[in-house]
């Protein structure tokens, strides 16, 4: 695309987004509520985004996919009045109505498997039941303008000039910042377009790219982003990263997760688990260096190649050393 | 049958009807005779029981005798057991004789196929049929030993090497029954004869190296590594050179046989608990067992992946970042195996809390060797309990470290498109070159106007007519005297002539 059509996209996606942006009120009853309280916290909400995160992966998803599925995430959360126990539905039924949006001819896994894989306890029933719902208080049709949507775009005008940059700035690494700061939950209160921008210009300070960021300045200003806004999110796009690349690895939880083996597994299992020997430790005889010299009538004419020691003799004493005693 | 070679004793009779010379008197019971007299009659009853029956070809045969011997027998069991001081020094060369007489014997020959076509789990064991008398003179030798009144100074003139030789010639019996009795005496004597320890380990070794190398065949390396275990656990700190050289030379080395199943659980047990006494031994083992994986053999590869999961259990996590990199390569090829035991088995690991911390430390160097083998095959796999194992496996990996995951992802897809570029390379060089061949004027200004194409299809239609394609048995030379004598054959005398015969 050339610079002015994408100079037009953007405007159109800019004046789009605030239909899209989860209510403020929403996400502030989330923000405050407390952990193991009546409605959803912050927590489970990034929890469950690591889920989906996690299922996507598998999957093999789309980041296209799971933003958006984030999206309808947020949104729905944000509208309504979610119980914790109702929580993993929603959020499987979010990536489900995504993926079925996004990219509608690849592979796509039926409901049933994503219920095995992601280890839901509801049916396949139950999620169509709350796709629908889902996509009729968002009133979801094809698809939403998310931050990646902007990225897309920024990211083309930033190469714009010189194609070969793709090596120097590259996309995949964009987005997979973009998913991290998504799993934040204060991260969904940022108007798509400036969290995209601010994403972009940490990316191309670090590369130190002038021309790059002059780039950005130019997007900025045919935007009209305010100076604030930027400098704010940007900080905690910068402390978000900088978390996300910290090579610390955290201890897993293996109990969390359904361990599902064959019956032949299992029965191997257990039976290996279960091998204690019934015949008691002998314990290995000591040397006494001060016995045993001559006691080597026991010893076969072999043993001197295996040990050195003279295995065993401290306990015995030569009949003729005996009776002197 | 055999008699014993001392001297008959007053007491004794000769029948006139019985098939040789030996005692038909039932002999008084220990309780009916006075406690002076009680030494004497032991002795007179061990000797009686030298006398051996069959239980074999004539099963019916001495039947009221057979049944006075096994009445000595339980009888002596409970004398030793529930008396005090009644083993005497004369007592001890006529229990150890006697013991020798019934069990030092040759064992049969197996009914049972041998080599490759023997399948311990499948066959039948061949039981020994005069288990009647062999399993009381097992427990009565038990007891002996084990009486408080046994005193080793004093049998350890007639339990020598020759005995103890002669005890684990017995080890390849077929009889479960009478390897466990052996088992446990074997291991009594070690126990109790200080001076015999170094010469028991040595045969044993010898065992196991000529059924390694040799035989790969025998019946009682299971029983043997059971008594190894206990002497393994009671070795004292630090290790010989001795014992080292034994887990080294034939403890690893006994992985590699066919046969593993029978002697696995006793043989992983003996390996971890050197590795719980000496922690260094560790890279040598686990390299070892790296180099004797089984590459064709997957119920074997289960086995191993159960040893491999033990020694993990008790790893030092300094020796763990040594043999890391080469243990998780084929823990990848593990887990990308079709058969569906093998990937479940090593998938499993994951739900191993110590070996996931150890992972977790070292997240950095294992998580690009497993994530291609992880990814590929949670799409590609037949099996889906396997799918949700390797989700739940990923999932583990993804908590440990996000940026990480997310860069082996990159990396396998940019690794993918690399391959999926340059086979498209590949695809787009075959088709220039086929372009260039056309295009040579050689190939199509020809006379016989076809070009390789047209000659191709004219032979594919030549052969078509011939008929529909059938197997035909390839036609080899014949020699003329072996259809001779196939076609004639003729009995073996009337081939061979005088000169012939020796």
């Amino acid at each position: 695309m050339d610079a002015f059509k994408l100079m037009k996209e953007l405007r159109a996606n800019y004046e789009q987004e605030g239909y899209y942006i989860p209510k403020e009120t929403g996400l502030n009853l989330i923000e405050s509520t407390e952990q193991n309280g009546a409605g959803i916290s912050a927590k489970c909400r990034d929890a469950q985004v690591e889920d989906l995160w996690g299922l996507s992966s598998f999957f093999g998803y789309s980041t296209q996919t799971f933003v958006l599925a984030v999206n309808l995430l947020d949104r729905f959360l944000a509208l309504m009045r979610v119980q914790p126990k109702h929580l993993s539905c929603v959020g499987l039924s979010c990536l489900h109505l995504a993926a079925q949006r996004s990219a509608p001819d690849a592979t796509l896994s039926s409901g049933h498997e994503l219920i095995r894989i992601g280890q839901r306890r509801f049916t396949a029933s139950d999620l169509s039941r709350m796709e629908k719902i889902v996509a009729e208080k968002l009133h979801f049709t094809s698809s939403a303008v998310t931050p990646l949507t902007f990225l897309h775009l920024y990211h083309q005008v930033a190469l714009g000039q010189s194609p070969s940059r793709k090596e120097v700035l590259s996309l995949e690494k964009l987005e997979a910042q973009l998913k991290a700061c998504l799993r934040c939950m204060s991260f969904s209160k940022a108007k798509p377009s400036v969290l995209a921008l601010a994403l972009l210009r940490h990316e191309i300070k670090a590369i130190q790219s002038e021309d790059m960021w002059e780039m950005t300045c130019h997007v900025q200003r045919h935007l009209k982003i305010a100076d604030a806004e930027l400098q704010c999110w940007a900080e905690r796009v910068a402390r978000c990263l900088s978390d996300y690349a910290s090579p610390r690895c955290s201890r897993p939880n293996h109990k969390k997760l359904l361990w599902v083996v064959s019956r032949r597994t299992a029965q191997n299992l257990q039976s290996s688990s279960c091998s204690v020997p019934d015949l008691p430790t002998i314990p290995e005889g000591g040397w006494d260096p001060s016995q045993s010299e001559d006691s080597s009538e026991d010893l076969s004419s072999g043993e001197e190649s295996l040990s050195s020691s003279l295995e065993g003799e401290g306990a015995y004493f030569p009949l003729h050393l005996r009776r002197r005693r | 049958m055999l008699t014993c070679n001392k001297p008959a004793d007053r007491m004794v009779v000769d029948a006139p009807n019985s098939n040789g010379p030996f005692q038909p008197v039932a002999l008084m019971h220990f309780r009916d005779v006075a406690p002076a007299e009680q030494e004497k009659l032991f002795i007179q009853k061990l000797r009686q029981c030298c006398v051996l029956f069959d239980f074999l070809s004539d099963p019916l045969s001495d039947l009221k005798w057979k049944e006075v011997k096994r009445a000595a027998l339980s009888e002596m069991v409970e004398y030793i057991t529930h008396n005090r001081n009644v083993i005497t020094e004369p007592i001890y060369p006529e229990v150890v004789h006697m013991f020798a007489v019934n069990m030092f014997r040759t064992l049969p020959p197996s009914s049972n196929p041998t080599g490759a076509e023997f399948d311990p789990e499948e066959d039948e064991p061949t039981l020994e049929a005069a288990w009647p008398h062999l399993q009381l003179v097992y427990e009565f030798f038990l007891r002996f030993l084990e009486s408080p009144d046994f005193q080793p100074n004093v049998a350890k003139k007639y339990i020598d090497q020759k005995f103890v030789m002669q005890l684990l010639d017995l080890f390849d019996s077929e009889d479960p029954r009478e390897r466990d009795f052996l088992k446990t005496t074997l291991h009594r004597i070690y126990g109790k004869f200080l001076g015999l320890r170094a010469y028991i380990r040595k045969q044993i070794n010898n065992i196991f190296y000529k059924f390694i190398y040799e035989t790969e065949h025998h019946n009682g390396i299971a029983e043997l590594l059971e008594i190894l275990g206990s002497i393994i656990n009671g070795f004292a700190l630090p290790l010989k050179e001795e014992h080292k050289i034994f887990l080294l030379k034939v403890l690893l080395p006994l992985h590699k046989v066919k046969s593993l199943s029978v002697y696995h659980p006793q043989l992983a047990y003996c390996v971890v608990q050197f590795l719980e006494k000496d922690s260094t031994l560790t890279e040598p083992v686990v390299m070892a067992l790296l180099k004797y994986w089984p590459k064709t053999h997957s119920p074997k590869e289960v086995m191993f992946l159960n040893e491999l999961e033990e020694i993990l259990d008790v790893i030092e996590p300094s020796e763990f970042v040594k043999v890391q990199e080469p243990l998780f390569r084929q823990l990848a090829k593990c887990v990308s195996s079709p058969h569906f035991q093998v990937a479940e088995r090593a998938l499993y690991y994951w739900n191993n809390e110590y070996i996931m911390s150890l992972i977790s430390d070292n997240a950095a160097k294992i998580l690009p060797i497993m994530f291609p083998a992880l990814y590929r095959n949670s799409k590609t796999h037949w099996n889906k309990t396997i799918h949700g194992l390797i989700y739940n496996a990923l999932k583990l990996f993804m908590e440990m470290n996000q940026k990480l995951f997310d860069d082996c992802t990159q990396q396998f897809r940019a690794e993918k498109n690399k391959e999926k570029a340059k086979s498209k390379e590949r695809e787009e060089a075959w088709i220039r070159i086929e372009n260039l061949a056309k295009s040579n004027p050689q190939s199509c200004s020809n006379g016989d106007g076809g070009s390789v194409d047209r000659r191709c299809s004219e032979l594919q239609r030549a052969q078509r007519t011939e008929g529909p394609l059938v197997s035909r048995r390839s036609e080899l030379p014949q020699d003329i005297y072996t259809t001779q004598a196939l076609d004639s054959p003729r009995r073996g005398e009337d081939m061979l002539t005088p000169h012939d015969r020796l």
